[in-house]
């Protein structure tokens, strides 16, 4: 008995002389996030440099899987696990309200932020039933990528798509009009997101009720599908995600395509791109009925709950989304910042970024984040299985819409996240 | 004497015994956990709803459940229609191969490279020969063809190995007896070949139905179950609701189910492909 007490005493001390030998570091806050490549490096700096500014904090990265799947997954693990150990949480903007509800994130109201220079998308994206949960690092905006040696300017209209865009593919001998993401992932869901907001739809209504079964949506979803059938937009985008849509889209086989920023410097400046210097980006199309709609993306940044050290954790934060760090990170990595005052004229950022800012920001200021529950990722499930049955012909997109809506309001039932009957009785 | 029989069969226990605890610990405790996870509700995506004993309601969810049962319909079906192909072409090729003897190692080998790739690189093969010329892989039903092919590539050499190790086992006075009374080559092979085939065919059976009816890597990398959920074969549904959803009580209750039925479908072989030859041995 005395043997394993003397080891446990020895690995003790042991312990303790390791963890003071790190300078003179009190607090020790770790990290998992996104560590790969220039976007590790820069994120190295930037903690190099909050460490010397708080030298009683100690930060350390921890590496997790890139994938945004994967790294979801480790994390439930550990929050599920109740161990206080990530301190700070990068999260993909459709889990706020699932970490929020689990109540395995603070809510950061208690540090009194400072929010008004935040962009109203990722600002909504990190709140959880009016309280601020995260905050905005970085975010991703989908963009309608058009051919300024075909078109004279950007289509604007659903309408266009029959019209110019479809004359412009046949004088130039394209084989598509339009490109855009159609698997049966999250992708799809963002893309009929786009469509529905561009047709005065959306899929959860303020109350939480399921709304993709209403009039505009079956007209969208008809819209998406009647291309396909009438050869504007190929079969083909029923199996592509964003790179196979880039791939036909830089190989100068379509005139507009609905991708995120990160295909724009890689067009541009890529050895094998047909289409350098010959594209624009612009906002999506839209009908009278409704307004051009881009989906929302990106990072945030919150505390684990069960973190023992909140105010540490939020100092980091605080820091890593402040302007000139958010410069930083958006000149060196190519991510957009969430922060308006950086958009505005004069800001450092101008001219730096791949795409001009004026013609991104229109863009971000309007990127709508998808709903906000707790079983997102769910309801998301649902509905990409009903949207692919209508886009591969199986179902007609009214059927397909009034199956999944009845899915989904059964699903939040289940969860005991219905919207209350009163609030239906009422309407 | 007595004495030394005890010592030694306290001896075999003694060396099983790191066999046994491996089945126990590897197989018998993780289905246990499943089985008691399939009574309970364990949403780990809804922690407030705790994890309450929910008895059979997992169970009757499945049983209400229209895409478990079209799951279950396809992984069948796939079953069925690869097994059958593969059993058939296995057994030409085997026929053909024990007759050429000239460079038959080589030969051997060379069958068994497309049965040694990954699925995954197999299965992400098939999907760009499919992918790019036909838009198959859109369609609920042509998407099969590119799975079942795929299917067949990869795992008819493996029967095809094991009928030829079956058919090298027939005593050749057997054919000579067979012809010396009369017999037509298709009556030999009626009549000799395939009773004598009988356990090498139960083998490749067993193996590839259990096999196909747990497709998972080849479906999931090729259409992703897709269209819609057109191709989805139970295996990646139960991962869906396990992995993604991480809805760990349903998916476990949707798993003991794949796993009654695999065994049922084991039984079901033994009992009748299997029954003659448990008799001939005794």
């Amino acid at each position: 008995m005395a043997v394993p007490n003397r080891i446990a005493a020895f690995a003790l001390a042991w312990l303790a002389l390791a963890c003071g030998s790190g300078g003179d570091a009190e607090i020790v806050i770790r990290f998992p996030g996104s560590a790969v490549g220039a976007e590790g490096e820069l994120l190295a700096e930037q903690l190099e440099r909050f460490m010397a500014e708080r030298p009683e904090i100690r930060v350390e990265r921890q590496a997790t899987p890139d994938a945004s799947d994967q790294r979801h997954q480790l994390y439930v693990q550990w929050l599920n696990a109740q161990v206080g150990d990530p301190d700070i949480l990068q999260l993909d903007v459709i889990w706020t309200a699932e970490f929020a509800a689990a109540g395995w994130i603070l809510s950061l109201d208690r540090f009194d932020p400072d929010t008004a220079d935040f962009l109203p998308g990722p600002l909504e994206a990190s709140r959880y039933r009016s309280r601020l949960h995260a905050l905005p690092w970085f975010v991703d905006v989908g963009l309608l990528y058009w051919r300024t040696d075909l078109l004279l300017e950007p289509p604007t209209r659903f309408a266009d798509l029959g019209g110019v865009v479809t004359q412009a593919a046949r004088r130039a001998d394209l084989p598509y009009a339009f490109v855009w993401q159609g698997a049966r992932y999250e992708g799809l869901v963002t893309v009929f997101l786009e469509f529905l907001g561009g047709h005065g739809g959306r899929i959860l209504d303020d109350r939480g009720v399921v709304r993709v079964d209403s009039e505009e949506a079956v007209r969208a979803l008809g819209a998406m599908r009647q291309a396909i059938e009438a050869g504007q937009v190929p079969k083909a985008v029923l199996g592509w995600q964003e790179e196979q849509t880039r791939f036909a889209f830089q190989n100068g086989k379509a005139v507009l395509m609905r991708n995120w920023p990160y295909a724009y410097p890689l067009m541009e400046e890529g050895s094998n791109s047909r289409v350098a210097g010959r594209f624009a980006v612009a906002p999506m199309l839209a009908d009278p009925s409704g307004e051009p709609t881009a989906a929302l993306g990106g990072s945030l940044l919150a505390i684990n709950a069960r973190s023992e050290h909140p105010e540490a954790a939020w100092s980091v934060i605080e820091y890593l989304t402040r302007p000139e760090q958010m410069l930083d990170r958006a000149v060196q990595v190519g991510q957009y910042p969430p922060r308006r005052s950086l958009y505005q004229e004069g800001s450092a950022l101008r001219g730096r970024m791949a795409i001009p800012l004026v013609a991104i920001r229109r863009v971000i200021e309007r990127a709508r984040s998808r709903p906000v529950s707790p079983v997102y990722s769910e309801l998301s499930g649902l509905l990409q299985v009903r949207l692919h049955e209508a886009l591969t012909g199986q179902r007609d997109p009214g059927e397909a819409l009034s199956l999944a809506a009845r899915e989904m309001q059964d699903l939040l039932a289940r969860k005991g996240l219905a919207p209350e009957a009163a609030g239906d009785a009422a309407e | 004497m007595p004495r030394s029989d005890a010592t030694e069969a306290r001896r075999a226990w003694l060396l099983i015994a790191p066999a046994a605890l491996s089945v126990v610990v590897v197989a018998l405790l993780p289905l246990a956990w499943a089985v008691r996870e399939s009574f309970h509700l364990h949403d780990l995506r809804a922690p407030w709803l705790g994890q309450p004993f929910v008895g059979l309601a997992n169970y009757a969810e499945a049983v209400g459940d229209a895409r478990l049962w079209q799951a279950l319909a396809h992984t069948a079906g796939f079953a069925a229609v690869s097994v059958a192909l593969e059993i058939a072409l296995g057994l030409l090729l085997a026929l053909a191969l024990h007759r050429v003897f000239s460079a038959r190692g080589p030969v051997r080998t060379l069958a068994l490279i497309p049965w040694a790739l990954p699925t995954v690189v197999a299965a992400l093969l098939w999907r760009f020969l499919f992918d790019g010329p036909t838009d198959w892989l859109a369609d609920p039903l042509r998407a099969w063809i590119p799975i079942v092919l795929a299917d067949l590539w990869k795992t008819t050499p493996f029967v095809v190995l094991l009928l030829l190790a079956g058919l090298q086992t027939i005593d050749e006075s057997l054919y000579e007896a067979a012809r010396i009374d009369g017999a037509t080559e298709w009556q030999q092979f009626r009549h000799v070949t395939l009773p004598m085939l009988r356990p090498a065919l139960l083998v490749a059976l067993i193996f590839r139905t259990l096999d196909a009816f747990r497709v998972f890597d080849l479906i999931y990398a090729l259409t992703g179950g897709g269209p819609g959920t057109a191709t989805e074969p139970v295996s990646l549904y139960a991962f869906e609701m396990l992995l993604q959803n991480l809805r760990f009580g349903y998916g476990s209750a949707i798993s003991v189910i794949v796993f009654l039925v695999t065994f049922g479908l084991a039984l079901l072989y033994v009992r009748t492909v299997g029954a003659g030859l448990l008799e001939e041995e005794r």
